[in-house]
Parts: structure tokens; sequence; C-alpha cells
């Protein structure tokens, strides 16, 4: 039983890295919190599913073009974020909720709010790794967040344009003396979330109903593992989805399916009413 | 657009102030003028409880804080006045207070964890915090039937004086006049605190936090007051709700739709005005009602979405916040 | 008479030593010139006085009071005010109201504003030199006339005693002679001044005593000729060349 929670802990927990990476960069560079993360999350996924079921294209087609559709809405969202007077942070809240009714209320209209599915058989499928069932939905989620991780890790700390984006994350002003165009580094950031979105999204997609409502809930545990990981920094974030997916798992396990939504509230209102700069970040003076 | 312009200019003032009587007296006689039809008369009514879920809203926002998560509030207060008054036969005379009292206990839990956080993180704690009493009214199926919700809950109360009474639960018309009187009495409320020398202290909260705590101001303890004054009408606006519409499920009352929509009639009327959020609801609910839903049966409250969007980027302070002076 | 003790006072922030062991005493009716080059801890001193943080050790004494551990709004109602260093109007608030704030704020609790208390704001305007701007917004005033109003705000809530946080910086003589009058009119009225004073154009001229910190220690405290002579004061302010040390 705890090899079932861990394996299902660690692959959802990845999968949940995935959806945060995005939201943590967008915020770490341009200090935007995008409510409407998880709505975008749901938005590739319904994309994905019009593809595959409205024009019958193969499944793996649908990743592309929900990469594609994510950027147009996300270069959208940057130009509404880019007019926001000071403060940012509470400004960018109260837009983002706003983009995220407005989001939701397009896809109830397009698609109602009938629950959807993409089914894609071979995914429910599985393999057994010396005695335990590992579904192959699970091995994707697992190996795509990691791939993805890797290649945001060599982006970031072995190009110059990662150094350019680290350097906007830790001090914007100074990033701006030092030659870096910092607006360019805004828009960049949210290209690399919109394309990581809509990696996940028609994954989403698959294992998980499509509803419009249902984006709520991504885009607090965005929020809570970038707060987790420490508001602005990325290490952390493999780390904090990780746990998450595992203290999710195992309250499903222990105290029932219905308390699992429950976990990542619990989880932000513990770090952010003791240490709002994430547990490894730096705490207040 | 003259209605998104920053400043006000003096005409509109005086056709504000006609239109805000002109208003008021509609409201009064709006039964007599609609009286064939209930369907209109139940959009004011949910129009004014959401004029008096807004105005309780901003108790909170005039002090500086945005918070998220208001639905918490609305939906303790409605389940508890369910409750008591189907599980416990008590009066709705009782039990909606009641349902403040609780509301206002819940507020002082969120203070106590919440308030410490300023802005942003303010907001994104409530946001969290909202989920917790959902998800356990969600689970404990014993005491509150859990997702299956409640039904059957009672109307609005009687009153009685000697022999004459007045059942406002009987009839659509009479629940129009309690929902009435009881935003309007908030209303008044509202311009009361405001005005007085504790509609200073939030405005110096809001503006300077640091300078107003070097003047002597009790930042804390008004921030705090804010959040229990809010939570307790919010609290009691929920209640009403329960005996309004007799239906209710933890998805609907702790749901979003209950903690955006105060948020976005107080921000697009006016955070740090009096009037703003209730003159937003009774404007924008109907105009919801009967001109975007039946258009768009699916979606239809992308209206509010919008407007939200809008005023953020041109008019935060809100319609009735536009700056004054030329 | 003794209004204000520090005792053994020290602050750090996350390792860093921004003050350490100042003891120091203010009396009443004196004018005090709190000097340093930056960084020397000289704002932090005025936050712990004013209860924005707390001192790591050490205690401070307001008229016999233990006052190191209370909130900035109990330590303004027992008497002490400050101005800030950039100033903090309430910036959507009329001039008048930032001032009426100060005055109700700091007694006790009343719930409307009595055409008295609106007098009062009016004379300390008159005082300060802005009673033209009353009706204007806070945020709308120029440099020199928010730090008047930063002033007015803290002489409205009746401190005996007074922190100035550079006051005067960037000013021009013309507007630094303004200051020393309207300095000299605050002590008429009985208020006890710590003034931080970064560009010494004000203090040397207006100050009793100075106090020195460098590196978050008192190096030095006594009138301004011996003080500015000192020569750790010099050392901390121009840095000296060898041979002038071994000249001394």
């Amino acid at each position: 039983m705890w090899t079932t929670i861990f394996i299902s802990g660690i692959s959802l927990g990845s999968f949940y890295v995935l959806v945060a990476l995005g939201f943590a960069l967008i915020f770490g560079v341009t200090r935007n919190f995008n409510l409407a993360h998880g709505d975008l999350l749901v938005l590739a996924g319904y994309s994905a599913y019009w593809l595959w079921k409205a024009w019958a294209f193969p499944f793996v087609f649908t990743f592309p073009f929900a990469i594609l559709v994510i950027l147009l809405v996300s270069l959208g969202l940057q130009r509404l974020f880019s007019r926001l007077r000071d403060p940012i942070e509470l400004n960018s809240i109260v837009l983002s909720f706003g983009v995220a009714i407005l989001i939701q209320n397009s896809m109830l209209f397009f698609f109602s709010g009938n629950y959807r599915l993409i089914r894609v058989p071979i995914l429910s499928q599985g393999i057994r790794i010396s005695g335990f069932y590992v579904s192959y939905s699970q091995l994707t989620l697992l190996l795509l967040s990691l791939v993805t991780i890797g290649t945001l890790y060599m982006l970031m700390y072995r190009t110059y344009l990662g150094k350019a984006l680290r350097a906007t994350i830790q001090d914007k002003d100074a990033a701006a003396l030092a030659g870096i165009n910092v607006a360019a580094m805004g828009t960049l950031s949210f290209c690399i979330g919109a394309v990581l979105i809509g990696l996940a999204g028609p994954l989403y997609g698959c294992i998980h109903y499509l509803y419009p409502s249902t984006g709520h809930e991504a885009t607090l545990l965005a929020i809570t593992i970038t707060i987790f990981a420490g508001v602005g920094r990325l290490n952390g974030i493999l780390l904090a989805g990780w746990i998450l997916g595992l203290a999710e798992s195992l309250t499903v396990v222990l105290c029932g399916a219905s308390w699992r939504e429950m976990v990542s509230a619990v989880l932000l209102l513990t770090l952010l009413a003791f240490r709002p700069h994430g547990l490894l970040g730096k705490g207040e003076g | 657009m003259i209605f998104f312009t920053q400043k006000i200019n003096p005409s509109e003032i005086k056709v504000y102030r006609v239109g805000l009587v002109l208003g008021f007296f509609v409201l009064i006689v709006l039964p007599l003028m609609v009286q064939s039809n209930d369907y209109i008369l139940q959009v004011f009514t949910h129009a004014l409880l959401l004029a008096s879920l807004a105005l309780a809203w901003n108790f909170l926002g005039v002090s500086g804080s945005i918070s998220l998560g208001h639905a918490a509030f609305f939906g303790v207060g409605a389940y508890t006045s369910a409750l008591l008054s189907l599980d416990q036969a008590l009066s709705p005379w009782f039990t909606i207070p009641v349902a403040g009292l609780l509301a206002t206990g819940l507020g002082l839990i969120m203070g106590l964890i919440c308030l410490r956080l300023r802005g942003a993180y303010f907001a994104l704690a409530t946001l969290a915090f909202v989920e917790v009493p959902r998800v356990i009214t969600d689970n404990w199926d014993a005491l509150t039937r859990g997702s299956l919700g409640l039904v059957g809950i009672s109307g609005l109360p009687t009153l009685r004086l000697g022999d004459w009474y007045v059942d406002f639960g009987s009839s659509i018309t009479a629940s129009y006049y309690l929902v009435f009187v009881y935003s309007f009495a908030l209303l008044g409320l509202v311009a009361f605190v405001f005005r007085s020398n504790m509609g200073l202290a939030f405005q110096a909260i809001r503006e300077e936090e640091i300078a107003a705590e070097a003047v002597g101001i009790q930042t804390n303890r008004y921030r705090l007051f804010c959040l229990l004054i809010s939570a307790f009408f919010t609290g009691i606006s929920g209640a009403c709700y329960a005996h309004l519409v007799r239906y209710i499920e933890p998805s609907l009352v702790y749901g979003l739709h209950f903690s955006a929509i105060p948020m976005i009639f107080a921000v697009c009327g006016g955070r740090f005005t009096i009037l703003g959020p209730a003159l937003a609801a009774i404007v924008l609910y109907p105009v919801d009602q009967f001109i975007f839903h039946p258009l768009l049966p699916a979606g239809h409250e992308f209206l509010y979405g919008a407007i939200l969007v809008l005023a953020v980027l041109f008019i935060p302070d809100g319609f009735l916040g536009r700056r004054q002076n030329a | 008479m003794t209004l204000l003790q520090l005792k053994s006072l020290s602050k750090t922030f996350n390792d860093c030593c921004a003050l350490s062991n100042i003891d120091f005493t203010v009396s009443e009716g004196e004018i005090i010139g709190l000097v340093g080059p930056n960084g020397a801890g000289k704002t932090t001193l005025f936050n712990l006085i004013c209860g924005r943080h707390r001192p790591s050790s050490g205690n401070i004494l307001f008229n016999g009071i233990d006052i190191t551990d209370l909130k900035p709004h109990s330590i303004c109602r027992l008497g002490i005010s400050r101005t800030f260093q950039s100033s903090r109007p309430f910036p959507q608030m009329s001039t008048l109201k930032n001032v009426l704030v100060g005055h109700i704020f700091s007694k006790g609790f009343s719930l409307h504003t009595t055409p008295d208390d609106v007098q009062i704001a009016k004379e300390l305007l008159e005082i300060v030199g802005i009673a033209h701007k009353a009706d204007i917004p806070a945020g709308q005033l120029t440099l020199s006339e928010q730090r008047r109003l930063d002033l007015a705000r803290a002489l409205a809530t009746r401190p005996k005693l007074l922190l100035l946080d550079e006051v005067a910086a960037g000013f021009s003589p013309v507007l630094v002679k303004q200051a020393i009058q309207l300095i000299n009119r605050v002590r008429e009225r009985g208020v006890t001044l710590l003034i931080i004073d970064h560009f010494l154009n004000l203090s040397l001229k207006v100050s009793d005593r100075l106090l020195a910190l460098d590196h978050g220690e008192k190096i030095a405290e006594g009138p301004p000729h011996t003080v500015m002579r000192n020569r750790d004061v010099l050392q901390a302010y121009l840095g000296l060349r060898h041979q002038d040390e071994e000249d001394m």
C-alpha cells in the first residue's frame, strides 16, 4: 500500500510541478500573480479535447495545438498585466481573478458544464515493475515533468538567457541597469509558462474530468507550491510539488478522497501564517 | 464612455443625485409597479441581498484588505441558520443573528491566521481559507447532509405584533420588503461608521499604515474590527439567502460565486465609498439577469469578469471613487 | 529632568548588527542632534524608540516608564512622535485632514470630529506655513511642504518628545533657515527634540548637544563644537590620512 501511495504521490506531484513552474516563473520575473493560471490549464485541456473530439486528431497533435492556444491567450493576458499600477502584486490578483471569470464563462459557453474526458486507451494501461503496478499515464506524467524540469534547468542555469531571467527574478531594477530588457524577460516568462501549461493541459484532460470551474483547484495548487518553494525561487518547486503530491495521496488513503481538496489549502495557510517567504526562502528580518 | 473617465464632471453629479433619489423611490414601489411579475421581484430581491453582501464585504475592503474568501462567512451563516431552523425548529428571527455570530467567530479565526499578512498575501490566504469550512461542511454528513445539501428550509420569518402579523416568507413581495429594509439599514450603518472618526482611521490605515500607527491609531485592532463586522453581516446575508431560496449545498454557498460577487461589486462601485458597492449590485445584477442571461444562458456571468478587469485597469477606485477635483 | 533614557540598547537584523550598546540620556527641553554617516544606525535608533522595531537587548525609559516593548500607537499616546525620512503623508487625504488625524487619535476615542479639532489642525498648519494648501490632497504637495506636513501632523499628537528624521535633507540654505525658525518655534511650545541630521547643515546650528554614531556604536556625545572636533567623528565623516593620524 505504501508503494502505491508513493507512486501515485510522486506522479501526481510531478504533474503539480509542471503546473506550478509556469506560475512561479511568471511571478518571479514580473511579480504578477496569475489567478487565471488554473483556468488556462483547463482551457488547454478543452482545446486538446476539441481537436481530439471534433476533428479526430490523434492525441499527440493536441499538444502543439494547446500550446499555441495558450500562447495566444497568455500574450494577451500579459498586455493587460503590463498596464497595472502599484501595488502590482495585489492588483494582478484582482485583475487575474476577473480574467479567470472571463475564461471560465467562455468555456461554459463553448463546451457547456458537462464533464468531458479525453480517452486515450493506452494511457490507462500500465506495466508491472517488481510487483507494483504503474499506469502509463503516471509514467508519462513523471517522465514529462522530469524532462521539462530538466530542460528548464538547462535553460535557466546553462544559457545566457537563463541568467538574464534569474537576474530579473532577483532584482528587476538592477537587471535593468545591467542592460537586460526586463519587459522582454516578462514576455518570455509568460511564453515559457504558456508552453508548460500547453503541455500539461492535454494530460490533464485525460486524467481528470474537464468542467469549467475546475481550474480554481489547480490555481490554488500552483500558489501553494510557489510559496512553499520560496516566492521567486524555482529550485524548491520539484521538492514542493512532490511533497504536496505525497501529502494528498496520503490523505486520500487515510481520510478519503473528499478531503483531498483541503490539503493544499491548509498547507498554504500554514505557510502564509508562519513563513510567507517560503520554507526555503529567507525569513523576515 | 463617460462613466469610465478618471474625473467626475459637475453635471454628472447632478444627474447622479437625481438618479439616486428616483431609484430609491422606484425600489420602494417596485412590487406595485410589477404586480403580475414575480420574476422581476425575485431578481431585485436577490439584487438587494447581494447589495447587503457587497456592503458587508466592503467593511473589510475599506481598511485596505481584499478578501477573496468571504464565501466562508456566507456559507457558515447559511448553514447555521438552515440547520438550526430545520433540526431545532427555531425561528429565523433567532437563527439568523446566531448565524451572524458564528460567522463572526470564524472571522476571528481568519483574523488570527491572516491579519498578520498584508495586501496580496492576505488575499491569497483568504483564497485558501474558504476551502476549510467548505470541505468540512461537505464531509460532515451527519451534521450537514454533506454534498446533498439541505432542502425544505423554512422561509423568512413571521413578525407578530399582537393580533397583527406579516409572514415574510409567504410571498415574494413580503420577502422583498424584508430584504429591502435589511439592506437599507445596513447602508445606514455603513454611512454612520464611515463618516465618523472610525472612517478616518480606516482611510489612514489603508493609505499609510506605518504613519497611522505613529499617530496613535491601533491599526491591528481596527483591522480586526473591520473583519469581524464584515464577517457578521456576511453571515447574516448568508442566512437570509438560505431562507430565501430554501435550498443550499456546500459548493454553492461556499463557492467562488459568493466570494467573487461582493468583491467585484465593491471594487467596481467604489471600495472606499459608502454607496458604491450597493449601487453596483442594484445596477449590475439586474443587468446580468435581464439582459445577458437571456442572451447567453451559459456564460452570462462573463459580465462580472469583464467589469472587474475594466475597473482594475481604468477606474481602480471604483465608479463612485473617482476623483472629484478636475 | 530626564525625559528619555537609553540603556545598553542593541539591535541586530539577521546577523547584521545595526546598533550596539547605546547608552544615552535626554533631558527635558533639550535639542539633541543625532549625527553620523550613512548606515550608522540613526533611523534604526528612531525605530526602536518609537516601537516600530523591538530592540535585541537593552531598555528604553520614557519619563521613568519602560517603553521597550510597547507598540507605536501606545508610544504615541505616551507622548513621543516622529517624522519620517521619506515623508509619509496620507496621500488622498487633504492636508488639513492629515493633521486632523494626528490630533484625533492621540487622545482617547472620540466618535466625531468637532469644530475645535478642526480649528486646532488649522492652527498647526499655520505654524508650519502650509495653511494655504489646507484642502489639497497631501500627495500633491512639494517635498518641502510634505516635510512640513509631517511635522504638523506629529505636533498634532501633542508630543513631549519629537523625533525628526532628516527634516532638512536636500534643503537649500534658505529652506534650512526656515527649518531652524520652525524648530525653535516647536521648542517654545515645550517640546524636546531629537533630530537626525546626516548632512549636518541643521543640527550644528540648532542643537544643545550632539550624539554621534558610527557603525551602530556611540562614538561621541557633547556640545556640537566638541563633538565635531572629536577624532573618531572626523574619521567617520571625512576619513583621515595616515599622515594626519601621526600628526595627531
